[in-house]
């Protein structure tokens, strides 16, 4: 009897060691993924072009998130309490500065997380002031004026500003070094490309006057040196006849061919503006997530409209 | 012997009030020495651990130790202020990560702790219930801020102001309960905490109101030209920040500018610490950087030279005190002859009447003891908080 069980206690013994070595095995496997997870990058942005910027140099070493909902321009945007959590749990949160996104003032971030992507060019933002001043109490005059906020439509600004992504994501995990600064150098030659390109297309524009619809390309105006006005006309909105006033108004000192619109306009507006002998061309600042493509494509999709004309 | 036991115990209880004053002696005798040295060794233990937790303290030259006491144990004296500036500096030389006190205001007894949202992972806070603060107005409070004030998630306190009579001042600023810290036995336990913007609106230097443009705030409006609007008394401050009015909260000027009581700064390393002090050694500098565990220490060294002089004081107490027990026990035998010769009498020997004066000493040095033993267990659980508060105020 002892001569049977002998064998099968021996494979016994030899599977319950076989299956702990397995067990172990795996063990080992998962904490290396719980390691590299706990290793990888949360990024957190406040608009689109820095989470793109972001996503580019991180490449899968970590995750970039832009809570904002698709629906709505990033820059007045108010988080939920539940949105501000995901931004204080995050390892870098990525903030435009010159005053974009004005919540970030309001809310409680670890300041240590927080990287103003335009504080090294500071000198060049854009200041708006305020047309009135109030005054209470003992503090005096003093008025809410800002600073032109779409530092991003001057692609060398938006070199500047991808630098200082990839400077905070290599000073987070600076083990990766090679690979987040090879992956920088691919994004910093295609914003020298769109550069280049607008470069030119202004360039051919020469001194021809243009109309912005709305007042948020103060950086595209001022690099490419545009000869621009700009009124304050909603693309989904029809305009009212005092804006239409307006307009011809403005377009008999400065006779503009061209309106640039942040997004499509409404058919009929389109239609008005060509009797008047304004072609409309879109060219979105892409503060939001696309549906579709990326903001490299939106960038080149307005570069193209200009082209165009 | 239960004979002498019970007739000690007699005389002992016959004369209650000369029985009490005995053992309140020999109580205050043994108890003094040994509770005082409870008390200090707990109480530097405690203290020791929050300075030796806390590297640095950055703050406007002035006394180290109301900067200590302010920035670590939140006390009543406000050191002369700082400003931001201070911590953004820190901050950008990258030697170390600063965080922003400003510990001025209270609600009722509780300190409410303007501060940065770091501060909570340096001491190792964590939530009991709720969230951290995310917006203006909202407070996290300490379990026993919590529990004394009589709230939780979803109630509000409101900051009290700094002086009754201030009829001028700034209104009281009522702020949202979002969540309630775990205990963590320090003073972080007694405090409100709130973010360092929310304690500058505490103190008006932000401020939420009806815009001035808007023609419902016209009977608001003093004088209006093409350029200035001029607010009259009756603009409409907001004394709570919700999410109708946190856009319209803003602050005037260079938020660099705005005070601070002081800042914690943790070094990257020591070496970077090194330098970082090394930053605040000129004289001419408007700050001072201490290290709490030094002047931590300094403070004990000078409640251990003052516990050496009570001590000392004790001792001679003491000797004169056992005399005087001695003298009034010698007295009372004097006054006890007849008794003593009635126990004679009744056929006690001199060993019964020995043993029985000797029963009497020994309740009376048991009894002193054991009320000692109790009142040191006392001390020994309440003296640290007791000193604590005694020292902060």
């Amino acid at each position: 009897m002892r001569t049977t069980i002998a064998p099968w206690l021996a494979t016994l013994v030899v599977v319950a060691v076989l299956t702990a070595c397995t067990r172990e095995d795996s063990q080992n496997k998962a904490t290396t993924v719980a390691g590299e997870a706990n290793n990888s990058l949360t990024v957190v942005t406040v608009n689109y072009p820095l989470a793109y910027f972001a996503e580019r140099i991180l490449g899968d070493y970590g995750s970039v998130s832009f809570p904002a909902p698709a629906d709505v321009d990033p820059a007045y945007w108010s988080p939920e309490p539940a949105d501000i959590t995901a931004y204080q749990q995050a390892d870098l949160i990525l903030l435009n500065g010159a005053g974009y996104a004005a919540w970030v003032a309001n809310v409680t971030l670890p300041r240590s997380r927080l990287i103003d992507t335009t504080i090294a060019v500071r000198d060049r933002l854009i200041p708006i002031e305020s047309d009135v001043t109030h005054t209470h109490g003992p503090t005096g005059d003093h008025s809410h004026g800002g600073t032109a906020f779409t530092t991003w439509l001057d692609f060398d600004l938006a070199a500047a500003q991808a630098t200082a992504v990839a400077d905070a994501i290599v000073a987070a995990r600076s083990e990766h070094e090679a690979e987040f600064r090879a992956a920088f150098d691919g994004l910093a030659a295609d914003l020298e490309a769109l550069d280049a390109d607008l470069m030119a297309v202004a360039e051919a524009l020469g001194d021809q006057p243009v109309v912005f619809s709305h007042p948020v390309y103060q950086y595209l105006e001022r690099r490419y040196n545009l000869q621009a006005i700009s009124v304050h006309w909603e693309p989904d909105e029809l305009p009212e006849e005092a804006q239409w006033r307006e307009l011809q108004s403005v377009l008999q000192r400065h006779p503009a061919k061209i309106m640039i619109w942040e997004a499509e306009p409404l058919g009929e507006t389109r239609r008005r503006l060509a009797e008047l002998g304004v072609q409309s061309v879109v060219f979105s600042p892409g503060g939001n997530r696309p549906a579709t493509g990326d903001w490299l494509d939106y960038m080149k999709a307005g570069i193209a409209s200009l082209r165009s004309q | 012997m239960s004979g002498v036991l019970y007739l000690a115990w007699q005389y002992l209880a016959y004369n209650r009030w000369k029985t009490t004053i005995l053992v309140g002696s020999i109580m205050l005798i043994i108890y003094l020495p040994v509770g005082l040295n409870v008390v200090v060794e707990q109480s530097g233990q405690h203290l020791n651990a929050r300075a030796q937790a806390t590297p640095l303290l950055v703050g406007a030259k002035g006394s180290p130790l109301e900067l200590t006491l302010n920035t670590l144990y939140f006390s009543l004296d406000t050191p002369e202020l700082t400003t931001f500036r201070e911590a953004t500096s820190i901050a950008e030389s990258g030697l170390a990560e600063a965080i922003p006190m400003y510990v001025r205001f209270r609600s009722r007894s509780q300190p409410i702790i303007g501060t940065s949202f770091e501060y909570f992972a340096f001491r190792g806070l964590t939530l009991a219930d709720g969230r951290m603060p995310a917006l203006l107005g909202e407070a996290v409070l300490g379990a026993t801020a919590a529990e004394t004030l009589g709230v939780g998630v979803g109630d509000a306190v409101v900051s009290s102001p700094e002086t009754a009579f201030d009829l001028a001042g700034i209104y009281p600023l009522k702020m949202n309960i979002v969540g309630v810290l775990e205990p963590s036995f320090t003073s972080d336990d007694n405090a409100i905490f709130v973010d360092v913007k929310t304690a500058w609106i505490i103190e008006g230097l932000g401020h939420g109101h009806q815009d001035l443009a808007n023609p419902d705030a016209s009977s608001a409006v003093l004088n209006r030209t093409a350029d200035n609007i001029v607010a009259n008394a009756s603009l409409v401050q907001f004394n709570e920040i919700t999410v109708d009015n946190i856009e319209s909260f803003h602050f005037h000027g260079n938020l660099d500018g705005y005070p601070l009581t002081g800042v914690i700064a943790v070094p990257n390393d020591d070496k970077s610490g090194v330098i970082l002090m090394g930053r605040y050694l000129d004289s001419e500098a408007n700050n001072q950087n201490v290290r709490p565990r030094d002047v931590v220490e300094e403070l004990l060294d000078t409640i251990l030279t003052i516990q050496q002089f009570i001590v000392a004081a004790v001792f001679i107490v003491a000797v004169a005190t056992i005399a005087t027990a001695a003298l009034v026990f010698l007295l009372s035998l004097r006054l006890r002859r007849r008794e003593i010769d009635t126990i004679g009498k009744i056929g006690g020997g001199r060993w019964h009447v020995a043993s029985m004066l000797l029963a009497e000493i020994v309740i009376v040095l048991v009894l002193g003891c054991v009320l000692a033993a109790g009142l040191t267990a006392l001390t020994w659980r309440y003296g640290s908080a007791i000193i604590e508060s005694v020292v902060m105020a």
